[in-house]
């Protein structure tokens, strides 16, 4: 089916609850996002923001007692939302896929690489193991794994992090998805091993025009390769809009606080660095207004924060959206120093 | 690999030199005379002198104990004091009994207990996990011996369909089988309700990890997830759980050859217990414990050759 | 916390989950420690309160009342000395309970002891220690309890030296793995590098944070301890007649089991009811205090 969207993952309003003690707790609280073939999406917030889950929904890995229970996720003109098990399978892995932040737990480890990445390919093809050795060999050889032949069969042990996550992104695009969801794929390596994985996911993105989403809490990385951001708080959106708009003009104050919180090369020397005191709510706890209303700086205490949840509004740009009843007025000024 | 091996090999030397000196020590803990404890009435001071000086015990207890390895590298592992017959046939000639209850109780075991610890975990919170679960707890509550007497109330008074007593023994091989069946799927279900419960939570623990997530997200199905990446993983401690409970079953065959009344190691070591043939005992005891050590030994070579890591090392 | 814990599909960040409304809800919620728990306070009321609970004395024969069936004055009739079944089930208790209450302590003390030790001090003690243990491990732990007692001659005293020093070297590998978890971890580093003494660093960081898993261990091994004696007595090793303990009974019952089934079957049922409840409260304990300890304790009772 040909799809008719500019997107290549368009989510809508996405509600996952896990049930509580006074009723079922949001986790991912109506999110709305989506990015373009080509394009890599920065999904950014704290621990325990829905970040992750929000896309673990998307592709249907929620357990029970956990359950999507609204909104439409579509990916090549599928909605992946409501789909049998078995179509959903189908999906993962093939059209969209995802790798995960810890690579030294996430291989196997009693099989080999090379019988790894065949069961990937044969999961979703009908092809001989021959076929599948050979695919991935040249797998390993996009994701720039020296003398891959013979790497094929070495254990996950005898690979470094780097190298294993190189593997994992591998597996990931064997099938040549149209979405790949990058969660936190740099956090367990060190600096160096961090920026060549992100180099190869931007060279894998531009070869292909595939689309990324790169869930991360690192405001650089993201500066350095996204094109466009969103940025989550207590499982809802709070912000929106391209990495160059939302950093020149944030409209938002949480997203204000944690570009505020960035040291920058003119920042005055004396003085604290900014961080927003108190701790993020507990998911699904917030029931009226605005999730961000307890450690926000605009003043505590108004009522129409207390009292509305903030909806998603345009702020000039199409593109730029913000959920805060102030976002047309905020200022420089306003934030204490 | 082949370091591998060697190292088990020189643990297994080690460990059963370790079980000879504690067996050793063992029999030599009994306080006061042993000689005196084992002829028990039939005491007079002429008899238990000459008793010591037969079995060597007026002898300082580290030539003792040079003699007693000596013996027993060679073979010999003493006479019995009650029949004066070499206690390593006698151990020997009981040997093969315990032997078949124990592997077909265990190849029940493992039947009935492996595939239903998986099948749970795989099922986990639904009625088919709850109910092996139950039953599982209740075969690891009753004792083995219980179920045995049970087993021979209703199945062989009540319904008449086996025998209650022996191993058969000169009547031929059906007949010997038709012994075994009884005590050897007591004995199977007993152990199974262990294999079934260690097998879950090591299948649960597998199924947690992060690699079995990574494979679902790459849309491996569900059965190939289960059978082939999380089992295999799940093996060394599925065996690691056949190990054990081989080991405390071979410990427990006492319980079953003493309900069933059959002949075997354990009958064996109870006789001599009850007669105070140390002798007997301590062979007795050797052997089982070395039977034990080599059973472990090879399930670690097992754990070798499946886990790529452990070699490694 | 544990409500929002899923399977490997999805990871919540625990600093995210439910508030913890006091470290005894988990367990007071869960519905198999309560049970295993309720269970067990029933027995040892039953085996502290025996004298006056028990109808008849659990000794007294009665020749001419041999084997009754059940009736109003000998609930679960009478054996084949004419003793009251039901007495001797009551007064039963009080020795298997007495015998799991005395192999816990002193294994798990002892054991505790020697596995922390191992585990913290290292080097050739961890290694002695270890060594010894491995050879004492090689021996199925009834065995090994078998052939002390054999050794000792039977007698209480005998039966609880006999098993506890079975199960003494499998409390010492789970104890020395839970301490070799805590040793490296950065707040014992921390200790050394300000000065804390070894002593202080056992006694006020280690010993706390291993108590969980041997609490778990514990339970097992008293649901061993009531095993192993059972089975001791059974084979009539253990404590002797006319002393009532449920192994015993199970063997006295087996001579009449056509006639009187139910002497050894109701003492069956005993042992397994407190075995149950103890495994239920361990199970239990496990799930509520760490997921980790699954690992650890698990396998090793055995």
């Amino acid at each position: 089916m040909q799809s008719q969207s500019p997107y290549a993952l368009e989510i809508r309003n996405l509600r996952t609850v896990f049930p509580g003690p006074a009723g079922p707790l949001p986790i991912v609280d109506d999110v709305s996002l989506a990015v373009r073939p080509g394009e890599m999406l920065a999904v950014v917030g704290e621990s325990g923001s829905g970040k992750s889950m929000t896309f673990m929904s998307a592709l249907g890995l929620i357990a029970a007692p956990g359950r999507v229970e609204s909104g439409t996720v579509r990916v090549g003109g599928v909605d992946l939302v409501g789909l049998a098990p078995e179509a959903l399978r189908a999906c993962r892995g093939s059209m969209i896929s995802m790798i995960f932040q810890d690579p030294l737990s996430g291989l196997n480890p009693v099989f080999t690489v090379g019988d790894q990445i065949v069961e990937v390919l044969r999961a979703h093809r009908r092809i001989s193991r021959r076929q599948a050795r050979e695919k991935a060999v040249e797998l390993l050889e996009r994701v720039q794994i020296p003398d891959p032949r013979r790497r094929l069969d070495d254990y996950p042990h005898q690979f470094s992090g780097g190298m294993r996550q190189r593997v994992l992104t591998a597996m990931a695009i064997a099938h040549e998805p149209q979405v790949l969801i990058a969660d936190e794929p740099t956090t367990a390596l060190d600096v160096t091993v961090q920026a060549q994985v992100l180099d190869l996911i931007d060279t894998l993105r531009r070869e292909t025009g595939m689309a990324v989403v790169l869930i991360t809490h690192d405001l650089g990385i993201v500066a350095r390769h996204a094109d466009s951001m969103t940025v989550m708080y207590a499982g809802r959106v709070v912000e929106q809009g391209s990495v160059a708009r939302v950093f020149a003009d944030p409209r938002h104050p949480y997203t204000r606080s944690l570009l505020r919180g960035i040291p920058r090369i003119d920042s005055p020397v004396e003085g604290d660095l900014m961080s927003i005191r108190g701790q993020p709510p507990l998911p699904g706890s917030v029931r009226h207004g605005c999730a961000f209303e307890g450690r926000c700086y605009l003043g505590r205490g108004r009522v129409d924060c207390l009292r509305n949840r903030p909806e998603l509004n345009i702020i000039g740009d199409p593109e730029h959206l913000s959920a805060c009843h102030y976002a047309e007025s905020l200022h420089d000024e306003e934030m204490p120093a | 690999m082949a370091r591998y091996l060697v190292r088990s090999l020189v643990q297994l030397l080690l460990t059963v030199a370790g079980v000879m000196t504690v067996t050793f020590f063992l029999m030599r803990a009994i306080p006061g005379d042993p000689a005196l404890y084992m002829l028990g009435d039939y005491a007079t001071t002429d008899a238990v002198a000459s008793l010591r000086a037969k079995l060597g015990l007026d002898r300082p207890l580290l030539s003792q104990y040079a003699v007693f390895v000596r013996q027993t590298v060679s073979g010999d592992l003493g006479n019995s004091v009650v029949t004066g017959q070499p206690a390593m046939t006698e151990v020997a000639s009981s040997l093969p009994w315990s032997a078949a209850l124990t592997l077909s109780g265990m190849f029940i075991a493992i039947v009935i207990g492996v595939p239903l610890g998986i099948v749970s975990a795989s099922r986990q919170g639904t009625w088919l996990d709850r109910t092996v679960m139950v039953s599982a707890l209740l075969g690891i509550s009753f004792p083995v011996f219980w179920f045995g007497l049970v087993a021979i109330l209703v199945l062989s008074h009540w319904a008449g369909l086996f025998p209650t007593l022996g191993a058969g023994g000169g009547t031929g091989l059906w007949d010997d089988i038709h012994h075994l069946i009884l005590p050897a799927v007591v004995l199977g279900v007993s152990v199974a309700a262990y294999i079934a419960r260690l097998t879950r939570s090591a299948m649960l623990e597998v199924l947690g990890q992060d690699y079995i997530r990574v494979a679902r997200a790459m849309g491996v199905s569900e059965s190939r997830i289960l059978y082939r990446l999380a089992l295999r993983n799940a093996l060394v401690p599925i065996l690691a759980v056949i190990g054990v409970t081989f080991a405390w079953s071979l410990g427990n065959a006492i319980l079953i050859e003493v309900v069933f009344s059959r002949p075997g190691l354990g009958t064996t070591i109870m006789k001599a217990v009850l007669s105070r043939d140390y002798q007997l005992v301590q062979a007795g005891l050797l052997v089982l414990a070395t039977a034990v050590v080599l059973v472990n030994t090879l399930f670690n070579v097992l754990y070798g050759i499946i886990d790529p890591r452990l070699r490694t090392r | 916390m544990t409500t929002l814990m899923t399977s490997s599909t999805t990871k919540v960040d625990p600093d995210a989950a439910m508030p913890a409304t006091g470290r005894f809800a988990p367990m007071l919620a869960h519905p198999g420690l309560m049970a295993g728990a309720g269970i067990l306070i029933i027995l040892v009321l039953v085996a502290v309160f025996a004298p006056w609970l028990a109808p008849h004395s659990p000794t007294k024969t009665d020749l001419m009342a041999t084997l009754a069936p059940p009736s109003l004055t000998f609930p679960l009739g009478t054996d084949q000395f004419g003793r009251d079944v039901l007495s001797r089930l009551i007064w039963g208790a009080r020795v298997s309970l007495q015998v799991a209450l005395a192999v816990v302590v002193l294994s798990l003390s002892i054991g505790s002891l020697l596995g922390a030790l191992a585990g913290y001090a290292g080097g050739w003690i961890e290694r002695i220690i270890t060594i010894v243990n491995d050879v004492l491990l090689a021996f199925p732990g009834f065995l090994l309890a078998l052939a002390i007692v054999a050794a000792r001659g039977s007698s209480l005293q005998s039966i609880v030296l006999a098993v506890s020093i079975a199960y003494v070297p499998r409390v010492a590998v789970v104890m020395r793995a839970v301490v070799l978890t805590i040793k490296p971890k950065p707040f014992i580093e921390a200790s050394h590098a300000i000065g804390v003494s070894n002593f202080r660093i056992l006694v006020k960081h280690i010993i706390p944070n291993a108590t969980p898993p041997v609490i778990v261990v514990a339970t097992v091994s008293a649901a061993t301890a009531i095993l192993a004696e059972a089975g001791l007595s059974f084979l009539g090793l253990g404590v002797q007649p006319p002393t009532p303990t449920w192994g015993n009974i199970i063997s006295d019952g087996q001579t009449s089991i056509v006639e009187h089934p139910l002497i050894s079957i109701s003492a069956g049922l005993c042992i397994a009811a407190t075995v149950i409840a103890l495994n239920l409260m361990g199970d239990g304990l496990r799930d509520t205090l760490d997921p980790q300890m699954r690992r650890q304790t698990g396998l090793k009772a055995l």
